[in-house]
């Protein structure tokens, strides 16, 4: 008897461990994860996670993908390209492993895609906006808009909705920070405006005040800075410091982030960026998922929490659709149109990426805000 | 333009002299070289950043506190890593000192994270020099690396344990022999050199506004290169040395590139070893 109560205790538990209104009817799916954990950008890895774990909370407490249960698998590649690659041998041999979300860097994803392409494994980024990403493989599928859509709306924000004509760069030298300056400097150079310098930094460098020296002297109207929000909140306050106040900073939507504000504090008041997410957004599955994280971290979703969310949830539905098979898998995704994401509708192009809605926004009394003007 | 980045070179220049004269102290008392600098100089950081973001102390109570925790760390490292091999010879010391950097840099991943941590910025005013603006911090920066270097003058060639540590520099087995504990001396001369890098360290965090775990790496490296440039044990061969490794540097940015920074600067380096095996201001290596 009492060993019969015993097992009933923790057979209730374990259900109730998988987060389950009942008994499952098979195994957990998996799904792999591959993004920076710990390291320089562990702040966007932890995003990702906390974002996907809500999604699969809710995922599992609506009942699962038809009667199995998700379940996902976190690896930490620190978004170097080396333990990304090794990341993507170990998810690809383990067959239990039906899809795998991931890397954060283009740099990250293009060093594991041949990895992914040879063993026929869908590559979902959620953050990979180098334009030659998702082209590179037909496993790989990229949700964040390319800089070819990004570049030109930056561009236009910074010379047609700001006026700024006289436009000096200073990019992180690695293969995003170059696609995201090219696009930029081509669709502001059609628009009239003029380059008046370009700049790169490498990605340990903490010391901006030579280059940004350097920059001023070209007395450019706007900087536009293709980097992370590490980098610029440390540029700024460093800019700062040299009293180079007549300058506008901008940087895409990389930035948009709380860490931002909370490093750069009163040196990146006035910073133009842009996003794909903006936690005011009114719409009610937005809304749903903004109160939904404050309740569970409290802290506000970002861009990077809302892209890894609409990331699980879309693989979600496809899996529901076609069944565990990765083959069948990508062909569906790869077929996906008009989907519902917190981030605007998804439809894949030919290339398997997505063409995005952004809104300008810039730093406003510490927060940010949407641009008027 | 070429004024700000001479000042912007001075400054960086500065604090790879207070580096370098770490690594002279320590070569120039007991002939050895320590890889653990680079890592007492990252936990001066930290200790720096942690005084003023946690305990939200004044910047001169974190740059004391920065120095003291340097201290304490070199004495440890000494008597740990050197005393006991003593008579082993250089390579033992060597390779611990080795370990133990590694050491110190993973568990400050561990503990603290491998991001940035950032540091409030200080200082802040600008004003007009020379026809450009110039940061109070770069200033203060200055100033502070020439009172200590002052001080370290003052106590190596006008106090009793100046003399002491002079003489120990010159022959251990001679200045044993008239009395001096030599053990001592080895023990002081590894926790001062510590405590002027922990301070290069809070300063450089100051400066940049970050710390972060693997900051000791390069910094050591330039450190150890301006005073192998400087002459290995000449102090001011070491304050020239990291005075002109940071100027080039900054000089590179504004007229070569940003990415050709380090590449200018070792290239200079290398070519004046070439042509002077001794350093700059080194005495001249005798023939063994």
């Amino acid at each position: 008897m009492r060993r019969t109560v015993i097992s009933l205790v923790l057979a209730v538990a374990a259900v109730s461990l998988l987060g389950a209104p009942g008994a499952w009817s098979g195994e957990p799916i998996q799904i792999a994860l591959s993004g920076p954990l710990t390291g320089n950008f562990a702040e966007y890895g932890q995003n990702w996670q906390k974002a996907i774990s809500l999604g699969v909370e809710w995922i599992n407490a609506a009942g699962g993908v038809n009667g199995r249960p998700i379940a996902v698998i976190y690896g930490d590649s620190k978004s170097d390209p080396k333990e990304a690659a090794a990341l993507a041998q170990k998810y690809t041999a383990d067959s239990r492993l039906v899809a795998e979300i991931g890397d954060f860097s283009s740099t990250a994803c293009m060093a594991a895609q041949p990895i992914y392409d040879r063993a026929g494994m869908v590559q979902l980024s959620p953050t990979a906006s180098h334009p030659d990403f998702a082209p590179g493989s037909v496993w790989s599928f990229g949700i964040i808009g390319t800089q070819a859509g990004e570049g030109p709306f930056m561009a236009r924000y910074a010379v047609q909705l700001l006026g700024k004509k006289r436009l000096a760069i200073l990019n992180i030298n690695n293969d995003w920070g170059i696609a995201t300056r090219d696009y930029f400097v081509k669709a502001a150079k059609e628009m009239g405006a003029e380059i008046l310098g370009v700049e790169t930094y490498f990605e340990t460098e903490k010391d901006f005040t030579a280059v940004l020296t350097k920059l001023r002297g070209l007395k450019p109207e706007l900087l536009y800075v293709p980097s992370f929000y590490n980098e610029m909140a440390l540029m700024s306050k460093q800019r700062e410091k040299l009293g180079w106040t007549d300058v506008a900073m901008m940087g895409p939507g990389s930035l948009f982030s709380p860490k931002l504000l909370e490093i750069g504090g009163s040196a990146v008041e006035g910073l133009y960026t842009s996003a794909v997410f903006f936690p005011g957004d009114p719409r009610p599955d937005v809304q749903k998922f903004v109160k939904g994280f404050e309740a569970k971290y409290q802290a506000t979703p970002n861009m990077f929490a809302a892209v890894a969310f609409d990331s699980i949830n879309l693989l979600a539905d496809t899996i529901r659709k076609v069944g565990t098979d990765r083959k069948a898998i990508r062909d569906e995704l790869a077929k996906t149109k008009d989907w519902p994401g917190i981030t605007g509708k998804i439809t894949f192009t030919e290339r398997r990426d997505v063409y995005k809605d952004y809104r300008h926004l810039v730093v406003k009394n510490g927060r940010f805000a949407l641009f008027e003007k | 333009m070429l004024v700000a980045q001479l000042i912007n070179g001075l400054t960086q220049g500065s604090l790879y002299a207070l580096i370098a004269l770490g690594f002279v102290l320590i070569f120039g008392t007991m002939n050895l070289v320590t890889f653990a600098h680079g890592e007492v100089f990252m936990v001066g950081a930290f200790v720096g950043c942690f005084a003023l973001t946690l305990w939200h102390l004044p910047w001169y109570a974190a740059l004391a506190l920065g120095m003291l925790a340097g201290w304490t760390l070199g004495f440890c490292i000494e008597k740990v890593a050197f005393r006991p091999l003593r008579a082993a010879g250089h390579m033992p010391p060597l390779l611990i000192t080795i370990g133990l950097s590694i050491i110190l840099r993973d568990l400050a991943v561990i503990l603290f994270g491998a991001e940035n941590r950032s540091v409030p910025s200080l200082f802040d005013q600008t004003f007009p020099l020379a026809g450009v603006q110039v940061s109070l911090l770069q200033i203060v920066i200055l100033a502070l690396v020439g009172v200590l270097i002052v001080g370290l003058h003052t106590l190596l060639q006008h106090t009793e344990i100046g003399r002491a540590m002079r003489a120990t520099a010159q022959d251990h087995e001679a200045a044993y022999a008239m009395g001096v504990n030599v053990n001592r001396i080895f023990s002081l001369a590894f926790a001062l050199a510590s405590a002027l890098g922990a301070a290069a360290g809070v300063l450089v965090g100051i400066y940049y506004n970050a710390v972060y775990p693997a900051m000791g790496v390069t910094a050591g490296l330039k450190g150890f290169a301006a005073c192998i440039f400087g002459g290995l044990t000449s102090i001011p061969g070491a304050i020239l040395g990291g005075l002109i490794i940071g100027v080039v540097e900054n000089l590179t940015v504004q007229f070569i590139a940003s990415g050709y920074r380090d590449v200018v600067a070792f290239l200079v380096m290398v070519v004046v070893l070439v042509v002077r095996p001794q350093g700059l201001l080194g005495r001249k290596l005798r023939a063994v």
